[in-house]
């Protein structure tokens, strides 16, 4: 497969993904807007924030215990990220980069994969924050989320099992594990910085990965950080832990040829390989498991690395350094 | 009903009405059905079409001050019809007329006998910017030089006209297949009765003559798709003929040239390339060659391409048979290669370096159109009939300083087919591209995009310039 039309499906598998993780943590965050009090909501907003890496537009968050500006402050901070122009990472970017990634490479993807893809831009291109805050924000984030959903069912039914395929799976798993380490991490920093603990802090990320009802199955007892915590990184039954994303990350790896250089392609096997290492152990807790998320972020970032430096951006040797990866057919 | 208000000109050619306001024999279907839905229902198919061009991201790219816009081109959903015999004697000219113009171009880069016997001025040629010196002595696979042509051709009272032969990289096919696939659905069951010819093989067809030109020894070649990339204004279609022909849709950077081979880049590494379907301009498809800030081309491709180890599709250089002051040639050459009469008339031409037509020409401007030579998509002219003097003035000018930059030609009676504009069938100036494809034999499906001026009374068909698309009926016998 072209080198530029693989990088093409990863990185909108990616874009996808960025922009379905955050519909589903803002709508639980709106959701909480109805009933919970003004420290679980700055919580959310800390929690997302730390996951993003990012600075609210408006400056740092402040704790304000008063409920109307919480809300106000809530409207602000999901315009940001939600249709914010400048934010690389807002849901109205990523769906834009997703689909422009889509649309440079429409000769590989499905007419209905296409279709599917623009008509959600389509939808989400002329509104604006006051359009979804004055009925159902959260409606808004669950079908936005649902339409993501929808598009990936499509592209399973639809895309043909060859490179394009595992590429857009590739990209889609690679960013599914640096954004779950992320928020994981981010998780741990905001308890801690928030002091007291509450059981909703950790029953909203369990919802967020659909994980509640299978933690009552496995925990009858009460909320226990750490093993919520064990529950999303080690659990390879729970399809948005990290243990199965990197599973289903190996798995896509194998099915994609070798490079032209098969020391880049074993560097690259090697390094997923490490990260299944890392997600089998079982979870430390403390300190030790905040370092572990640390390992298992970097350690996909450079899987991202070698993964672009193998197949997308490979240098292309001189003739008389021999005719290694040339291939006729 | 639906026809109350449409008005007849007996100057100009109706493709759905004879001059006694009858409907002609091939679109009394058309007429019945049109004519039996009310306004609503009419209105309906219009907007389903359009949302489905929409829906599906059918768009063209317009360049404003500041950023680039998606557009999608307007759609009108009422099909033109034509009959089996007048799309045969059709088929027949523009068969004949790609012919010489191959022929011409074989010649003119090698013996150039056609100069040499008189037929067509040196100057006209070797002066013309799309002359390429560099491909002097190049040889085509087969002789091929167009192997996709997109013939323009309007109509009048008189009979079809060639307005325009596109030989360097003809584009609307992609809308031709993609208004067909609308308009068919809207008009499922007028569609299934009439008996309209199938034009979904384009692509099979496509990929079949680039590989009858691919260079010897390959018989299973790799094809690609060579594109300026996704800020060209045609991306859209380069995308969907990729698609179409199962080939790699590549931009420069995507390949290299190697001791004399060309290479894409994949992810298992460089793989040859054997046919490349270029829709990048000469100008910028060889750094090496061409011109050497090209971004969008590939070093050395022109190189591999004269030893025959990949096929450039159109072959570079085509553009000095589609110059306007050329074209007035071209019923020569098909008198002076295949020793016939041409079956398809050009539009009467005045060429302005010529000291007798530029005179003709500032006599007559309120009266012809006038065309910088180098132009296309509808800039660069001047309708005599609908200018202004201050338009003309400024004209006259550009034509006393440069007359050999100009040509000029009678303002056509351009025909009309009925549109539907706000809800009601109104006539609309029309033209017509078919898509002439020639490898080891050529071929036309019966179709071609038909382009509509949207404005009342313009002749403007331009999709730059606010024109539009209209499906294109061929009818069995």
């Amino acid at each position: 497969m072209l080198s530029r039309s693989a990088a093409g499906l990863y990185w909108m598998g990616r874009y996808l993904e960025r922009a379905s993780h955050l519909s589903r943590l803002l709508r639980q965050q709106t959701e909480s807007l109805a009933d919970s009090p003004p420290r679980d909501i700055y919580f959310g907003w800390h929690r997302i924030y730390g996951a993003l890496d990012r600075e609210p537009l408006s400056g740092a968050l402040e704790l304000d215990s008063d409920d109307l500006f919480a809300l106000v402050d809530s409207f602000a901070l999901a315009d940001d990220l939600t249709f914010e122009p400048t934010n690389p990472d807002s849901i109205r970017s990523c769906f834009a980069q997703g689909r422009e990634n889509a649309r440079q490479m429409r000769h590989h993807i499905s007419a209905e994969m296409w279709t599917c893809l623009n008509q959600s831009h389509l939808r989400l291109q002329d509104m604006e924050m006051q359009d979804i805050w004055v009925r159902s924000p959260e409606n808004f984030y669950a079908e936005t989320a649902a339409e993501i959903d929808t598009f990936r069912g499509v592209t399973s039914s639809t895309l043909y099992r060859d490179d394009a395929w595992h590429f857009v799976q590739l990209g889609n798993y690679i960013e599914r594990v640096q954004l779950s380490a992320s928020l994981l991490m981010a998780q741990i920093s905001a308890v801690h910085l928030f002091e007291i603990p509450a059981d909703a802090y950790w029953t909203s990320l369990l919802r967020h990965y659909y994980a509640f009802e299978a933690y009552n199955r496995a925990s009858s007892a009460a909320i226990d950080p750490d093993r919520v915590l064990g529950l999303l990184v080690t659990n390879p039954q729970l399809p948005d832990s990290l243990s199965l994303s990197v599973a289903e990350l190996c798995t896509e790896l194998a099915a994609i040829g070798p490079g032209p250089d098969t020391e880049a392609t074993a560097r690259t096997r090697s390094q997923a390989e490490y990260l299944r290492q890392l997600v089998g152990i079982e979870w430390p807790g403390g300190a030790d498991g905040h370092a572990l998320l640390g390992k298992i972020d970097v350690g996909c970032r450079q899987l991202h690395d070698l993964v672009t430096k193998t197949y997308f951006d490979y240098p292309v040797l001189a003739p008389d350094q021999g005719r290694a990866g040339r291939h006729d057919q | 009903m639906n026809f109350d208000s449409y008005d007849l000109d007996p100057a100009v050619f109706d493709e759905m009405f004879g001059a006694d306001g009858t409907p002609h024999p091939h679109c009394e279907d058309l007429y019945d059905t049109l004519g039996s839905m009310s306004s609503a229902d009419l209105s309906a198919i219009g907007e389903w079409v359009t949302r489905s061009f929409t829906n599906e991201g059918i768009t063209f790219t317009v360049y404003g001050d500041d950023e680039e816009t998606e557009r999608i081109i307007p759609i009108d959903s009422v099909p033109r019809v034509m009959s089996a015999a007048e799309w045969g004697d059709l088929t027949a000219g523009l068969k004949q007329r790609l012919s010489a113009l191959n022929r011409f171009l074989e010649d003119i880069y090698s013996e150039a006998r056609i100069i040499a016997d008189g037929v067509i001025p040196a100057d006209m040629v070797r002066d013309c910017p799309q002359y390429r010196l560099e491909m002097r002595g190049f040889k085509a696979p087969h002789g091929v030089w167009v192997a996709v042509c997109g013939t323009d051709l309007v109509r009048t009272n008189e009979g079809f006209r060639v307005l325009e032969d596109n030989l360097r990289v003809p584009s609307g096919v992609s809308y031709m297949l993609a208004i067909r696939k609308a308009t068919k659905s809207a008009h499922r069951l007028l569609y299934r009765l009439s008996g309209v010819r199938d034009i979904e093989n384009y692509g099979l067809i496509l990929a079949q003559t680039l590989r009858e030109l691919a260079p010897e020894g390959r018989s299973d070649p790799t094809m690609a798709l060579l594109t300026p990339g996704i800020y060209n204004s045609a991306f859209y279609e380069h995308m969907f003929l990729a698609r179409q022909i199962g080939a790699d849709l590549v931009e420069g950077r995507d390949l290299l040239v190697e001791d004399g081979y060309v290479y894409m880049r994949t992810t298992s590494g460089l793989k040859r390339v054997d046919v490349i379907y270029r829709r990048v301009d000469d100008d910028f498809l060889d750094p090496l060659v061409f011109r050497p800030d090209s971004l969008l081309g590939v070093p050395g491709l022109l190189h591999a391409a004269r030893l025959g180890n990949v096929s450039l599709v159109n072959a570079p250089g085509t553009g000095v048979a589609d110059d306007k002051s050329v074209y007035a040639f071209v019923p020569d050459m098909i008198r002076y290669y295949l020793g016939e009469e041409p079956l398809i008339h050009n539009v009467e031409t005045y060429l302005c370096r010529r000291p007798e037509d530029l005179e003709y020409t500032l006599d007559n401007l309120e009266r012809l159109v006038v065309k910088r030579v180098g132009e296309s998509g509808g800039y660069g002219m001047l309708i005599g009939p609908h200018s202004t003097a201050e338009e003309r003035n400024e004209f006259a000018a550009l034509l006393r300083a440069d007359p050999a930059d100009y040509i000029s030609q009678p303002t056509l009676a351009l025909s009309r087919a009925p549109c539907l504009i706000e809800g009601r069938l109104e006539p609309r100036h029309v033209d017509l591209r078919p898509f002439i494809l020639t490898g080891a034999e050529t071929r036309i499906v019966p179709g071609a995009f038909c382009r509509i001026a949207l404005r009342r009374g313009s002749l403007v068909v331009n999709s730059s310039q606010g024109g539009g698309g209209k499906d294109f009926w061929v009818l069995d016998d």
